[in-house]
């Protein structure tokens, strides 16, 4: 078991009222109106306001006497899974630099860290930013990415168009994946950060999805859209030396295990909700309480394997070390049990479980992106497969 | 032996605690290191002839009462090592990758540890504990059902030390009783290297009854139940680096058997369900060694996780080795009886669930709870 230190229960108590208060009734808005909340509502005023603690609930910094903007695995991990038991959709939608901030974190220089940061210290209003990857054609085989990058004087002219683009719409810039020239495979990707407002970069559209409906998910064209130089994260040496690809996946070693995380919390939703039931409406004793028990104990179980499998990846990424495998182990086991977690969680509640005016079967449909953002479990295991006993890569 | 908590000074106190499971300090990460080597060498190819013979070599006794096998977790109060249970964990798991087979004859008390600690009566528990620290003597532990009232049996135990006393645990009662008739040798689905006895606990003299708190009834179980899940670990951790071994050279349908896509997705599964399992152990022991009062919840839990996946990872190292596996040519039939065995002690699968039951509407998250509905 874990015990937390003082400072550590206060900021999860901090998320937790947060939780309650704001990011439960604003998810089950959003999932009733089937809109995210707008960027101008005034819980994103309220969390600029208190600046490090969205750092923190969206994993990117720590405040007070912490240096500005570094990063602190495990309590991202703990808010991340304390924020999306009131709400994933609502935390995955909180101001901060959210994906693209990890990509800096892996792939920039110094010098753009703290250029394209630097806003995110202002706290009198809400700032966004994020990672575009996904393309129509390439989902999980990130390697296919088609949108080319040429490069013209100092500038860079990006071309193509990408998807599943996180609070894309209301970011301040996005990190941008593309390609030199798609015969290179992953030799030839390149992380481009481009701002709001580029001439050619425009939102086609905001993705009308069946759950986790508290974030925007967007859409986007670049149509010639030019760059400078200096927006090439990490320049040009870094791709020469460590390869773009490997940029793209030392990214997904450090947000695996927090979007596993992710997935711990809404199970423990499901959890507390089952349990809650089976306290109030249940019969006080005999085969059918017995019977709800052991599945719940099962839950539990599943529950916290998982997140023990989350804290063990990110405690060697705070170490410094390899931990791609770990961070797969994580990813490829929670979001199934997450699953099973609340099936189980609705069966015990029974056809009062269908009803919309209760969370379980919001969180049902919530919780199937989990197993599909971020590297399916299919992708996961190849990736297992590949590290573990060398299985090629055309398997 | 003293279990630290590896630091380094940027590492905050959330995260020190946080990681106590994970992260073993370098006098355990030195026992394990020397553990490995030793099981490596001296018990992996001995394997079978052990067996033959039904119990281990003096040699290897010996140099297992130099690692402090048996009084490792067992309170220096009562004689033992006072180290805790993380490092038993360690140990048992280690040893395990190489042979199991002995282990449950040759660390006394070893899953009785559990009652040895609940035992109200200090003398009593001292004088078991002292027999069993100095091979003399076992005390073997049997669960018994909520509603169980008739004769109790011993089913299994090692035949070797002698069988003097069974602990009973029934519920929130713990009892002690002296064994008086001879025990019967019996074969047993596994473990042949430690032999195997049964015996009837009819009009056996009780030697003490005491009525514990319904959570220590559930860590005198636990702490078994926790034995057995570092072991089947253990075991388990054998039987998928051997299936790794043979499904990368092995070549069917010109490629090697890991590397179609069906298999290669089950070993991977494996793979993350054996960390999620060796993880769980730790995190249980270590909440034992922290005086948690629901540390036998966890390590009742993570023992269903680790006997689960005991159980699947060395039947897909049968499956994978196709007949080979199913030959004693190799190990892997012996590890598939093993785990299997592990999952029937202490009262097996029904007691276990039964106790996680009964605490799963009690028992506070470790990290998250409020101490209120929140839902």
């Amino acid at each position: 078991m874990i015990e937390l230190d003082r400072r550590s229960r206060e900021m999860v108590a901090e998320v937790r009222e947060l939780g309650r208060q704001y990011m439960r009734p604003m998810g089950l808005e959003a999932d009733r109106t089937a809109q995210p909340p707008p960027a101008d509502h005034p819980f994103y005023l309220i969390c600029s306001r208190k600046g490090g603690l969205v750092s923190r609930i969206v994993g990117e910094g720590e405040p007070d006497d912490e240096p500005a903007l570094t990063w602190k695995p495990l309590r991202a991990l703990l808010t991340a899974e304390e924020s999306a038991y009131w709400d994933r959709g609502v935390a995955l939608s909180l101001p901060g630099p959210g994906l693209g901030g990890a990509a800096l974190r892996s792939t920039a220089t110094p010098e753009q860290r703290e250029r394209f940061l630097a806003p995110f210290a202002d706290h009198s209003r809400a700032h966004w930013a994020a990672m575009a990857m996904t393309e129509p054609g390439a989902g999980s085989d990130v390697a296919r990415i088609q949108t080319r990058a040429r490069k013209e004087g100092e500038e860079w002219v990006l071309t193509g168009s990408k998807m599943f683009c996180s609070n894309g719409a209301r970011s301040d810039w996005v990190v941008v994946w593309a390609t030199v020239d798609p015969a290179l495979g992953r030799q030839g990707h390149r992380a481009f950060v481009v701002e709001q407002g580029t001439p050619g970069f425009e939102v086609l559209r905001i993705e009308h999805k069946m759950g986790s409906r508290g974030y925007e998910t967007a859409s986007f064209a670049l149509d010639d859209v030019r760059v400078p130089n200096q927006n090439l994260l990490g320049g040009e040496d870094f791709y020469q030396s460590r390869q773009g690809f490997k940029g793209a996946m030392a990214t997904f070693n450090i947000t695996r295990p927090i979007h596993a995380a992710q997935g711990v919390g809404m199970g423990r939703a499901a959890l507390d909700h089952a349990l809650d039931f089976v306290r109030s409406e249940y019969p006080a004793q005999g085969r059918r309480r017995q019977r709800a028990l052991e599945r719940l104990a099962e839950i539990r179980r599943g529950l916290h394997t998982a997140r023990l499998l989350c804290m063990h990846a990110v405690s060697l990424a705070r170490e410094g070390r390899d931990n791609s495998l770990e961070a797969s182990y994580a990813k490829l086991f929670a979001p199934p049990v997450v699953f099973r977690a609340v099936s189980t969680a609705l069966d015990i509640v029974g056809e009062a479980g269908v009803r919309n005016d209760r969370m379980l079967e919001k969180l049902y449909r919530d919780v199937k992106i989990l197993d599909i953002g971020e590297g399916t479990q299919q992708v996961q295991r190849l990736v297992v497969g590949r590290q573990l006993f060398g299985l090629p890569r055309d398997t | 032996m003293t279990v630290a908590v590896a630091t380094s000074t940027e590492v905050t106190s959330c995260e020190v605690n946080a990681m106590s499971g994970f992260i073993l300090s370098e006098e355990v990460e030195g026992l394990r290191g020397a553990a490995a080597r030793f099981a490596e060498h001296h018990l992996v190819p001995e394997v079978r002839g052990v067996e033959r013979a039904g119990r281990w070599s003096d040699h290897v006794l010996g140099v297992l009462e130099g690692f402090s096998l048996s009084a490792l977790d067992v309170p220096a109060g009562l004689g033992g090592a006072g180290a805790g249970s993380l490092a038993k964990v360690v140990l048992l798991e280690t040893l395990a990758v190489g042979d199991a087979g002995g282990l449950p004859a040759a660390d006394q008390p070893g899953r009785a540890v559990g009652a040895l600690v609940a035992c109200p009566d200090g003398d009593v528990a001292a004088e078991v504990a002292t027999a069993c620290l100095s091979g003399e003597a076992q005390a073997a532990l049997v669960v018994a059902g909520a509603d169980q009232s008739g004769p109790l049996r011993i089913e299994w135990a090692p035949a070797w030390p002698r069988l003097r006393w069974a602990w009973i645990s029934q519920e929130d009662v713990l009892r002690l009783v002296e064994v008086i008739a001879a025990p019967d040798p019996t074969g047993a689905l596994a473990f042949h290297a430690s032999g195997g006895v049964s015996a009837a606990l009819d009009d056996c003299p009780v030697v003490g009854e005491w009525k514990l708190e319904p959570h220590i009834g559930v860590q005198v179980r636990g702490r078994a139940r926790l034995w057995a899940a570092a072991v089947a670990v253990g075991v388990a951790q054998a039987a998928f680096d051997a299936t790794i071994a043979y499904t990368t050279e092995r070549v069917v349908f010109g490629k090697p058997v890991a590397h179609h896509q069906g298999n290669a997705f089950e070993l991977a599964a494996g793979a993350t369900n054996l960390l999620g399992a060796r993880l769980g152990v730790r995190d249980a022991a270590a909440s034992f060694d922290r005086g948690d009062p629901y540390a036998g919840f966890w390590a009742t839990q993570t023992w269903l996780t680790a006997i689960d996946t005991a159980v699947a990872v060395t039947d897909l190292g049968i499956q994978l080795l196709g007949g080979h596996g199913f030959l004693v040519d190799h190990l892997a039939e012996k590890r598939f009886r093993e785990v299997r065995m592990l999952g029937l002690l202490a009262g097996g699968r029904d007691a276990a669930e039964a106790d996680v039951a009964g605490l799963v509407l009690e028992v506070p998250d470790p990290i998250f709870s409020s101490g209120e509905t929140r839902s």
